[in-house]
């Protein structure tokens, strides 16, 4: 019995994949674990290996094709035997037709022109694109239809699919000004979900913030310490001021348990470590892996992770299950390499609290014996879930993160 | 302007008269019994004979033409047939003394020319010569049909031959004199010396000079007839031919043995009428066409009317014209005075002619009383011309048949070969010399003055510490030319070269400096103003074996010499089935500076045209290689050449012009620079804004951009360009030509066809304004400008940040120049 190459579902948002590349051709022999081919989602690539050994008796999508999950991508068994029970053509799944490669003769001139009938006529005939563009898309199974093209009178042009094709933020800003006086974008699949669940966290919960502020003093201190310790030691890790900040939360995510949760409507979740959450500006939006057990690392560790799972995002390559919200019990908004002096950041439900980290700013302070000087002090901006904690308490856990930063250690 | 000839103003300002001497007008005064002296009965009978087979001839074409039936045979033949019933003797008197090595050119009445001539050829080669001519055209396919069955001699089986193949080209049958292609206005059979007739009037005017200019310079035997209408006496081309015939220096200048005047006659047919305007009374003021002679030169072209009613007083003139041009004192004049019967063609009503005026000219009719003349004579009986008359008829029956039978004489293939045209428009030849023989040149090439200055040149223009080189010492565009053209000087010894200012003052713009040391006058010399000749005459040079480089100085002047670039440059290699090369290279110099009628680019007229080659390089290497392959072909080539750039040294090809022979193949574009990110073919100078292009932006908008030089537009392969579009996705076409119509949009149309899914945007075409061109000062707002085509890309094809227009080139502008027309 042949075995079928399913399109696997790579998180719980995943409803297609694109095939990027195929690195085995039809008919070839093929053994488990060699990659298949490559695929995408919205957020990350990754490599499909085989799943059994034998040889490759059909492929239904070719590159670029967009595949729904859990459908039958191809199919490998032995020689000979039937595949066309596996098509999913033949099995009436919904399918993009432009990807079957798998026999292109099957697709009868009929029914091309049917097809072009189909299309329903006035959104797409008003769609500019050149040729060269056009033809990219179809090769790379892009929808354009709701893009915004930066080409002269608004033609989408290569740049533009190549820039979604690349994944950045789409932000084209007509050059144009002829008496136009904005431009209307579509959303990026990444912006869509951020709207969501953004939304979504004001909407469904009660959160507000509180702001505080910790002298910096020690801790810049301590770095500098740290950091010398650590140019004559063998491992090479450039500690942050972030990744001390995270230290710092952690320790007192210890102390108070009910913030390391998530607020679950009838129930509360309390968890026994941490599972930091962390901010990360990517070209194609918001991201916020999370690290794992980070209660159980040392600060160098805790750092090195920091640094991966951010790049991870960049690239694309994080895997889905740790952007996913439930995968944090708690998570650090770090905007204060941009100055931001206070902000309100939303929670990522469902857990019951985020912190926003500020800028330092030197302020005046009483230096003893009422004499002022200035002293630099680091912003602190909690946002909790009040359904979750109360008032006091998320005081007395932003107190905490405060003093763990004006004491550090480690 | 020669410094030998000084100009005595104590001579030119003295008081004087001209005088003129006498034009003799139907002076032929010989008795029968004179003739009789000289000519055989045998003789006076061939030449009824010819005029009657010239005569039955036209019948068979007339009744066709208005009955669709002759004998009982029917026919329909939709084409044209300009006969010339009525003017036979004219024709037959004109080829009677005629050599099988004269020429005679004709116009689009010129069917009884054809054959008199032929029959006088076929009278004069001996029959080995003309069997093996007979069995070598074409194969032998027109003789295969001929000589099926065939009893007799070889002479009639020439007749038979002449005819069928003449009446087979009339209806574009294969098997005609030129494969069908010329058709009735352009039959032509140069083995019996018989060159292209004319469909337009007066064509033959200055090309028949240039076929006596070829015969002059190469010293060949035999003389030229120019057989042309009077009315054509109004034609520009006549004029200029007439002039370019009668110039001084042929009989001041010329060295040697070379001197003295064409072997040339101008033949006015002149039957009264050019079309239906009355030439003696109506259109024309001469009164007698022969009078034209007097104000021409001092010999007054040794001008005569003479009476083309009666064949034996126009075989005088031509026996007594002959020995005139023998003694080179041509050329001559002829004022043959004849009448059409027939009317211009059939379907004209004679509306603007008299009944009475046609019938009193039938009572006068050539054969009729020639006949009565060779009866009374006692050269021939009533009966014997009967006969004659008769079997005439029979054997044009017989001709007749052959011709219309879809099977024996089928017209060309055009199904089976639908490109079959397409294969005869260029000849594609590489020869280096059209003949063998010794060229003449006055002095070695190595002791040119010139040829040495080059040694000392920089073939680059940067020297080898990468500084710029000094105009001086800089090896120039104009140079590349010069090497290219000395050097066919001194490999084809037909090569000739002639234009305005071209000897002594070496060109209006230097390119010739140099070659009047190397050359004596019959290779290089000025000619009048007259464009329309100076192509002209390269064609009948050209047509007749010839190689020639032609210059018209300013591009501006192409439309003095439209009729000879659009007409008859392009058509004859084609329209002769091929028979016909036409190595000719008309030099075409793109002005600046001069404003609005010495600065046009009209390269696209030219590229219009089927059947020529047009490059037009913008570089000193792609000058020389270009012009060395123009000069080694035997196609008729249009050479552009921008005034912007002939000092311009190499910058493109690594290592400099080089020194020895090279040949740059036509139609390859050639990537001066590469990119990824844009295209931008150029065509001419442009080459240089688009460079600068390039650079700006690189620099500004970190995009890089890949120029193409065309080099040729006619041929052009599209490929190198294409290939390009496929990588960058964008293109812009730049060329100093107003953008309307310019060969730029046919470009930039195919480039849309051949890489539509390819382009992210579409072919954007900058050329220049659609205006008079302004003074130089104001050339900037006329001709495209680096910011123009910046302007271009970023409003038409990619938007560049930050970029701000200076020139607008919205789809608004667009739409409301066209409205305008500018």
């Amino acid at each position: 019995m042949a075995t079928a190459v399913i399109m696997p579902k790579q998180g719980q948002s995943v409803e297609t994949c694109i095939v990027t590349k195929w690195f085995k051709k039809k008919g070839e022999s093929v053994s488990v674990g060699d990659i298949l081919f490559s695929y995408e989602t919205d957020k990350a690539t990754f490599d499909l290996e085989s799943p059994a050994d034998g040889i490759l008796l059909d492929v239904f999508f070719g590159d670029g094709a967009e595949v729904p999950v859990l459908v039958n991508v191809a199919v490998i068994g032995k020689s000979g035997e039937a595949t066309d029970s596996f098509n999913p053509e033949q099995t009436n799944l919904t399918a993009r037709k432009a990807s079957s490669v798998s026999n292109p003769h099957k697709v009868t001139f009929t029914a091309e022109i049917q097809d072009l009938k189909n299309v329903p006529s006035s959104p797409d005939s008003k769609i500019r694109i050149s040729p060269r563009a056009r033809r990219l898309a179809g090769d790379k199974g892009l929808n354009y239809n709701n893009l915004q093209g930066s080409g002269p009178n608004g033609r989408i042009i290569t740049s533009d699919i190549e820039k979604i094709l690349s994944g950045a933020a789409i932000i084209t800003k007509s050059v144009h000004t002829t008496g136009v006086e904005y431009t209307e974008q579509p959303l990026s699949n990444v912006r869509k979900l951020i709207a969501k669940a953004m939304h979504a966290s004001l909407q469904n919960s009660a959160q507000l913030t509180h702001h505080m502020s910790a002298d910096v003093r020690h801790l810049l201190e301590v770095r500098q310490k740290i950091k010398s310790e650590l140019s004559s030691d063998t491992t090479k890790q450039d500690i942050t001021l972030n990744d001390m900040v995270c230290w710092c939360v952690i320790r007192a995510l210890e102390k108070f348990p009910e913030a390391n949760s998530h607020f679950l409507d009838d129930r509360i979740k309390i968890f026994h470590k941490v599972h930091l959450g962390i901010a990360v500006d990517t070209p194609r939006g918001l991201m916020v892996p999370s690290i794992k057990n980070a209660s159980d690392m040392d600060l160098v560790k805790l750092s090195k992770e920091l640094k991966s799972v951010a790049e991870a995002c960049r690239k694309g390559s994080i895997s889905p299950e740790l952007i996913q919200s439930t995968a944090a019990t708690f998570t650090v908004s770090n905007l204060g390499s941009h100055g931001v002096e206070m902000f309100t950041p939303v929670i990522n439900l469902p857990q019951a609290g985020i912190l926003g980290v500020c800028t330092i700013i030197n302020r005046p302070a009483n230096m003893g014996n009422d004499i002022f000087g200035f002293v630099p002090y680091i912003g602190l901006s909690l946002t909790y879930d009040h359904r979750a904690i109360d008032g006091g308490p998320a005081t007395m856990f932003l107190k905490e993160i405060k003093e763990q930063i004006e004491a550090f250690r480690y | 302007m020669p410094k030998s000839q000084n100009i005595n103003p104590k001579v030119v300002r003295k008081p004087k008269f001209i005088e003129f001497g006498k034009i003799p007008v139907n002076q032929y005064n010989k008795t029968i019994e004179e003739e009789k002296k000289i000519l055989s009965s045998e003789d006076f009978l061939r030449i009824y004979h010819d005029m009657v087979v010239i005569r039955e001839f036209e019948t068979m074409l007339n009744l066709i033409k208005t009955t669709n039936e002759y004998n009982g045979i029917s026919y329909n033949h939709p084409g044209p047939a300009h006969l010339s019933i009525g003017q036979e003797a004219a024709a037959v008197g004109m080829a009677y003394t005629l050599e099988v090595d004269d020429y005679i050119f004709g116009s689009h009445r010129s069917h009884g020319e054809i054959l008199a001539k032929g029959l006088s050829a076929i009278h004069r080669l001996d029959e080995d010569t003309l069997y093996s001519v007979m069995k070598d055209y074409f194969g032998g396919s027109a003789l295969k049909v001929v000589e099926k069955g065939f009893q007799g001699s070889i002479k009639d089986l020439a007749v038979n031959f002449l005819l069928y193949g003449a009446l087979a080209e009339i209806f574009a049958r294969e098997n005609g004199f030129n494969k069908g292609l010329g058709g009735s206005m352009h039959a032509f059979f140069t083995p019996f010396g018989i060159y292209p007739n004319n469909a337009i009037v007066g064509g033959s005017g200055d090309i028949s000079v240039g076929a006596a200019l070829y015969k002059k310079i190469n010293r060949k035997p035999g003389i030229v007839v120019c057989n042309i209408g009077d009315a054509s006496m109004g034609c520009g081309p006549v004029w200029e031919g007439i002039c370019f015939a009668t110039m001084d220096q042929y009989k001041t200048l010329w060295d040697g043995d070379y001197k003295g005047g064409l072997p040339l006659i101008f033949n006015f047919m002149n039957n009264l009428y050019g079309m239906g305007g009355q030439t003696m009374g109506e259109t024309m003021g001469y009164d007698i066409l022969a009078r034209i002679g007097a104000g021409v030169n001092p010999e007054m072209m040794h001008a005569e009317r003479i009476d083309g009613y009666n064949p034996l007083a126009v075989i005088d003139a031509f026996s007594r014209k002959k020995q005139i041009l023998k003694e080179k004192k041509g050329p001559v004049l002829l004022d043959t005075l004849t009448y059409r019967i027939s009317g211009h063609s059939p379907s004209d009503a004679s509306s603007y002619r008299s009944k009475e005026e046609i019938e009193a000219w039938q009572q006068e009719d050539s054969i009729l009383s020639y006949g009565k003349t060779l009866i009374l004579a006692g050269i021939a009986k009533q009966d014997q011309l009967d006969v004659l008359r008769r079997d005439t008829k029979e054997l044009l029956t017989q001709i007749l048949k052959l011709s219309i039978d879809a099977e024996i004489s089928p017209r060309i293939n055009m199904h089976q070969d639908p490109d079959c045209i397409g294969k005869m428009m260029f000849s594609n030849g590489s020869v280096d010399k059209m003949e063998e023989g010794t060229p003449e040149v006055l002095l070695p090439l190595e002791e040119n003055p010139r040829v040495k200055s080059l040694k000392n040149k920089e073939r680059f223009y940067k020297d080898k510490e990468g500084k710029p080189v000094s105009k001086a010492k800089l090896y120039q565009f104009r140079d590349g030319i010069f090497e290219a053209v000395i050097d066919r000087f001194y490999k084809d010894p037909t090569f000739a070269a002639w234009g305005e200012e071209n000897r002594d003052w070496g060109g209006a713009f230097a390119v010739y400096r140099g070659l009047t040391e190397a050359l004596p006058y019959h290779r290089l010399f000025n000619s009048p103003i007259s464009e329309g000749a100076i192509v002209g005459t390269a064609i009948g040079y050209g047509m007749c074996g010839g190689r020639v480089i032609a210059e018209i100085m300013y591009c501006d002047f192409l439309g003095r010499s439209g009729d000879e670039v659009f007409n008859q440059l392009p058509k004859w290699q084609a329209m002769s089935g091929n028979i016909i090369k036409m190595p000719v290279v008309i030099r075409v110099s793109v002005g600046s500076k001069y404003g609005a009628q010495h600065s046009q680019d009209w390269s696209s007229l030219t590229a219009h045209i089927p059947g020529l080659k047009v490059v037009f390089p913008a570089t000193p290497y792609d000058a020389k290689g270009l012009m060395n392959t123009a000069l080694q072909g035997t196609d008729p080539v249009i050479f552009f050449e921008s005034q912007r750039i002939y000092d311009i040294g190499e910058m493109f090809h690594t290592g400099g012009v080089p020194e020895g022979y090279y040949e740059i193949p036509f139609g390859e574009p050639d990537i001066k620079r590469t990119g990824d990110d844009i295209t931008i073919l150029s065509i001419g100078a442009t080459l240089y804004p688009a460079i600068k292009v390039a650079d700006i932006l690189q620099e500004k908008y970190g995009l890089s951009a890949e120029v193409i030089d065309a080099r040729s537009l006619v041929p052009f392969n599209y490929e190198p360009v294409i290939q390009s579009v496929k990588k960058t996705g964008r293109i812009v076409l730049t060329s100093d030509a107003s953008s309307r119509g310019s060969f730029l949009k046919e470009m930039a149309q195919t480039i849309t066809e051949l890489a539509f899914d390819y382009l992210d945007a579409p072919p954007v075409v900058v050329g220049s304004r659609n205006w008079i061109i302004p003074a130089y000062e104001m050339e900037e707002y006329f001709f495209p400008q680096p910011d123009w085509i910046l302007d271009a890309i970023h409003e038409r094809i990619l938007p560049l940040k930050c970029h701000q227009n200076k020139n607008d080139f919205s789809t608004d502008k667009s739409i409301s120049l066209n409205k305008e027309g500018v």
